[in-house]
């Protein structure tokens, strides 16, 4: 036997296992990515850091959302010692079941994620990771329990930024946060469960910008889940950046004195600077308290109760309510009346009750004065010129051409669609186009008689106060618009882009004139509807109206700018139910918002206590 | 020893700077991976890289201890030696228990561990027993002299328990299989007393190592089967057990064997072929059979840790949480190495890994120094290993060469298991990787075996005179 040669089966062992090794070493560390991956999902993780939110400023610079410290207290399991559940549910001033109940909930429901590949939920909790046990306590909540928390090793306290309202007006305009979904987490990988996000208003329309930008930081863990060091000396960290700054239109202060002005009514007020489209107050009554909606627990519980409420306090009116604008719409039919030249300034109709009813006012010699005294026939007239031009012989074939531009011109106005404006909930309002009415009565079934009711802003138009504060606007500005918006300037940077782009309507600057003098009747010359709505040393162009309301009292309406030349402000005012027309109720409110944006003091003291105790609510 | 000659004047010089490098490299690592920044001098003894340099600097002492004494005494004295290391062996049994094994002689940091030293004992004694046999006139006294030298400490280890050390025992296999060593005086013994069976040898006797080969695949693959049900999509309602599915194969083997064999063999053989082709499928087939239906009957657990070990389950986080974080850790070193002192996964502090300073070493390192350093780590075995068989195979006293190859067989048995473990290759039992995982134990009882070599290689010539 040759025993020589068995010294070479064990050199070619050893050699092939060195071999093997080096090969299985140069996969597993220079070709397969798998374990590297494998490495980063053990030691390296990634902690992000959310900035607070970007805060909000009014015109005047005013903080009126701001941020505020709030405390979570955190548990970690794997470093709770010998817990004594009944001294901490008394630290807490919890029921020792209601502690026990909250650890189910933790364990069974926080922290859950969902399977990329699968869809599948399910538990990711870890004994080793931090969850919150109590949520957003203030300083004074959790100062109580700090000083014991060493007695519970495992728990401690973390810092939160939540919203806080300086003035508690606007929730309606700010929207609020509240904690992201899993399904929103699924689909933006910015949100992280416990993070917050904009539900309504600006905070849900600036949501990318207010955000701001989250930090990174890039740790080494041990298997303890410590942070040990950063990884690679922070090379890859990030650091977080707050949102930047929005810089509102709001007046705060109109818009406190708007809500107080509609305190036990419902209705809106929409005011805009003419020049820039930038809203100065947007009040929806009944509104709420912004501070009802701070943090999960108070969300929780007013939710519900403002959503319930029947008097729809969440209900964004100005911008979703779609109420017929009453005699108000006359002053643009005027308008296209004048540029399609079926009228001019001077033309005169009877008021004839006949065809359509009006109050006791002398005949209107000129366009003004119909406007001073919103005298329905003479708009029935108007309006029928506008719409029967008898280009055509068939009546029929007539009213479709000339509806359809009516159409034109009054989308030229922002109507019928939405004004894109920074916020969302918005509705379009309605005006009606051919189709419309081919829809409800046939094709060449109808004529101007048919859809009459067009002329004095009833039956199918529809605007939303947004639109009116709007229309209000461009007469102001004598033919052109910018699209109303909340926020001038985000941080350093202008408003978006589409708020810098000018819009004209159809009909030319000359014919605003008239229009705006026969609003100056309205408000200052005796006989005028809207009188009320004057004031001592500003002039103040306005029409009033009163939208019929078959299911219960008429809604009182005003649309105004002022003042007169150079209009600083324009306002549209629509009280709901109120007992009362136009220049009632809505003419004098408007009045008092203009003297409170243009001087900041309340001369007609009387006209304000009016006001303020009117209650158009039902609840006594 | 001549006079006038120096006491290294045929040192081998080539082994012993492979030695120490490795020993540096072990240091460094140990350093790092055990690195505290409120202890940060290298030479605090109160940490663990502080205590390598002590057990490192006892080892060279002990070393130099080893060279003082004439290699003759290692293999007079071997008996008492081996003696000596069984009875440490048997008194730590009696030892409190640490982390489950009483393995530890001694209190806390300052205990040794008899296991490592035993290897030593063994191997001095196997050397000297086999060294004295004749290969050509073995009786089933001397195989069983030779076998019972390395079972006796086998079965004390198994007591700690230490599977590691237990496996490492059977790289004596490999040295009685080069020394020729057979097992044939008692195979011959049991299969000449069937009647009809006149043996003179077996292939199986004399050729255990590649039958332990044999024996390993067939049951390795046999357990990869044991939980497989084949179908056909031809005929739906077949559906056939992995474990027939080797049966099957195995008969095919053994038919087309026995067909070559008495193709090939004189007729006078035949018969002897019909014999050997049913044996060997009978033994083959009890093998598969033993397997297959013990591994069906082991307890869950066991089945699970057998079936993570083949890759047939995967349990990350839970029961193959060691072997998948050092995994991990040695795979992310990419090429070049994450750098020293920068290892994320297996840090004592992150302590991923665990005993990433003892028998985890080769994390650390893998994931600081990357597949440049594993490539120079895993060569330098490669050489030291080569050099001790080259060393081996130069002696011409065949004591020398048996203690030398049962060197190389221990040391390659740590080397192959304890990296083998770090990339999937085989189970994780806990045995240092030598000269390199911290341990004052495994690295003085190392060092001894080392210098014992290097001793009785450096008297080589003597042993003509």
């Amino acid at each position: 036997m040759n025993l020589d040669g068995r010294k070479y089966v064990i050199i070619i062992v050893t050699l092939l296992v060195g071999i093997i090794y080096s090969i299985r070493l140069f996969y597993m560390q220079v070709v397969d990515e798998t374990w590297t991956l494998r490495a980063q999902e053990i030691a390296e993780k990634r902690k992000e850091i959310t900035p607070p939110r970007g805060v909000l400023f009014d015109r005047n610079k005013k903080k009126i959302v701001s941020n505020r410290t709030y405390f979570n207290l955190m548990m970690k399991e794997s470093e709770m010692k010998n817990f004594d559940t009944v001294a901490f549910a008394k630290l807490i001033g919890w029921t020792r079941e209601e502690v026990r109940e909250r650890f189910k909930e933790i364990v069974k429901g926080e922290g859950t994620y969902r399977n990329k590949h699968t869809g599948k939920r399910s538990s990711n909790y870890q004994k080793i990771r931090a969850y919150p046990f109590l949520k957003e306590m203030t300083l004074e909540e959790i100062a109580t329990i700090a000083a014991h928390l060493e007695d519970f090793p495992g728990f401690y306290e973390e810092v939160t930024s939540m919203r806080s309202y300086p003035y508690a007006n606007g929730a309606n305009i700010v929207g609020y946060l509240s904690e992201v979904y899993r399904e929103e987490i699924d689909e933006d990988p910015f949100y992280k469960p416990g993070n917050n996000m904009g539900r309504a208003g600006l905070e849900r329309f600036y949501e990318k910008e207010l955000r701001g930008r989250k930090g990174i930081k890039y740790i080494v863990t041990s298997a303890l889940n410590n942070a040990i060091e950063s990884y690679a000396d922070g090379k890859y960290d990030t650091i977080a950046k707050q949102g930047p700054p929005l810089n509102l239109g709001i007046d705060i202060i109109l818009q406190a004195y708007g809500e107080k002005l509609l305190a036990n009514k419902r209705g809106c007020i929409v005011a805009i600077e003419p020049a820039t489209g930038e809203i100065l107050a947007l009040v929806s009554a009944p509104t709420y308290d912004p501070n009802l909606f701070i943090g999960k627990r108070n969300i929780s519980k007013n939710y519900p109760k403002l959503l319930l409420d029947p008097s729809k306090p969440l209900y964004p009116r100005p911008l979703a309510a779609e109420y017929p604008p009453g005699s108000t719409f006359k002053l643009l039919n005027s308008l296209i009346g004048l540029q399609e030249g079926v009228i001019t300034p001077e033309s005169g109709f009877p008021c004839n009750k006949s065809v359509v009813g009006c109050h006791n006012h002398p005949s209107a010699g000129n366009l003004a004065d119909a406007i001073k005294h919103s005298c329905n026939p003479y708009f029935y007239a108007v309006t029928r010129r506008i719409i029967q031009q008898n280009k055509e012989k068939s009546v029929f074939v007539d009213a479709e051409i000339g509806l359809n531009l009516w159409a034109k011109y009054m989308h030229s106005f922002g109507l019928g669609q939405n004004l894109e404006t920074d916020i969302t909930g918005l509705r379009p309002g309605s005006i009606p186009d051919a189709n419309y009415y081919d829809k409800w009565y046939g094709h060449h079934r109808w004529a101007f008689s048919t859809i009459r009711s067009i002329s004095i802003g009833q039956g199918e138009v529809m605007l939303t106060p947004l639109q009116m504060a709007n229309v209000a606007a461009i007469i102001a500005n004598r033919g052109w618009y910018y699209t109303p918006h909340f926020v001038k300037s985000i941080g350093q940077d202008g408003p978006l882009e589409q708020f810098k782009k000018k819009h004209y309507s159809l009909v030319d600057a000359k014919h605003y004139s008239i229009i705006v003098e026969g609003m100056r009747r309205v408000v200052h010359e005796a006989g005028g509807t809207g009188r009320r709505a004057k004031l001592k040393d500003i002039i103040v162009c306005g029409k009033t109206g009163t939208v019929q309301n078959p299911h219960g009292e008429d809604h009182s309406v005003f649309v105004a700018f002022a003042p007169m030349y150079k209009p600083k402000i324009a306002i549209a005012v629509f009280i709901e139910n109120a007992k009362g027309g136009g220049g009632l109720w809505a003419a004098p409110t408007a009045g008092l918002m203009i003297e409170k944006y243009l001087t900041r003091k309340i001369m007609e003291k009387d006209r304000e206590k009016i006001i303020l105790e009117a209650n158009f609510s039902g609840i006594k | 020893m001549r006079k006038g000659e120096s006491i290294v004047a045929h040192f081998d010089w080539t082994l012993f700077v492979i030695y120490i490098i490795l020993m540096i490299m072990g240091l460094s690592t140990v350093y790092s991976t055990a690195y505290n920044e409120d202890h940060p001098n290298f030479f605090d003894f109160s940490q663990k890289y502080g205590k390598q340099v002590i057990w490192v600097g006892f080892s060279l002492f002990l070393g130099l201890l080893v060279f003082l004494i004439d290699s003759d005494i290692y293999r007079k004295f071997s008996i008492p030696i081996y003696l000596f290391t069984l009875v440490l062996l048997v008194i730590v049994l009696f030892m409190p228990p640490v982390n489950g094994a009483r393995a530890w002689l001694g209190i806390g940091t300052l205990g040794i561990q008899p296991a490592e030293f035993a290897k030593i004992g063994t191997a001095l004694l196997l050397s000297r027993v086999i060294s004295s046999v004749n290969i050509k006139q073995q009786t089933v006294k001397t195989v069983l002299l030779a076998n019972s030298i390395i079972l006796i400490p086998m079965a004390l280890v198994l007591l700690q328990p230490d599977a590691g050390t237990f496996v490492v025992f059977t790289s004596f296999l490999f040295v009685m299989y080069r020394e020729g060593i057979t097992y044939d005086p008692i195979i011959l013994k049991l299969l000449n007393g069937i009647p009809g069976f006149k043996f003179k040898e077996t292939w199986v006797g004399t050729h255990f190592i590649p039958l332990l080969f044999v024996v390993v695949f067939l049951s390795l693959v046999t357990l990869l089967m044991s939980n497989e049900i084949l179908t056909f999509d031809a005929f739906p309602d077949l559906q056939i057990a992995g474990f027939w599915v080797v049966m099957l194969s195995l008969s095919i083997l053994a038919i087309l064997i026995f067909l070559i064999l008495r193709f090939m063999s004189s007729r006078r053989d035949r018969n002897r072929v019909v014999l050997i082709v049913i044996i060997g499928y009978i033994l083959a087939a009890g093998l598969v059979s033993t397997v297959n239906f013990g591994f069906q009957g082991l307890a869950k657990h066991q089945k699970d840790r057998i079936e993570l070990f083949l890759g047939l389950k995967e349990d990350p986080d839970g029961e193959d949480y060691n072997r998948n974080r050092a995994m991990a850790a040695v795979g992310s070193g990419g090429f070049l190495g994450k750098g020293y002192n920068k290892a994320s996964v297996s840090s004592v502090e992150s302590n991923h890994v665990p005993e990433s300073e003892t028998d985890f070493i080769f994390c650390p390192f893998a994931e600081e120094w990357g597949f440049l350093g594993t490539i120079i780590l895993v060569f330098l075995y490669m050489f030291m290993l080569l050099r001790i068989i080259f060393i081996a195979e130069r002696q011409r006293s065949s004591f020398n060469r048996i203690y030398a190859y049962s060197v190389a067989m221990i040391l390659f048995y740590h080397f192959a298991i304890n990296i083998g473990m770090n990339i999937g290759f085989a189970p994780v039992i806990g045995i240092p990787l030598p000269f390199f995982s911290y341990g004052g134990s495994s690295m003085m009882s190392f060092s001894m075996m080392m210098f014992i070599l290097l001793k009785l290689d450096s008297q080589r010539r003597e042993d003509l005179q």
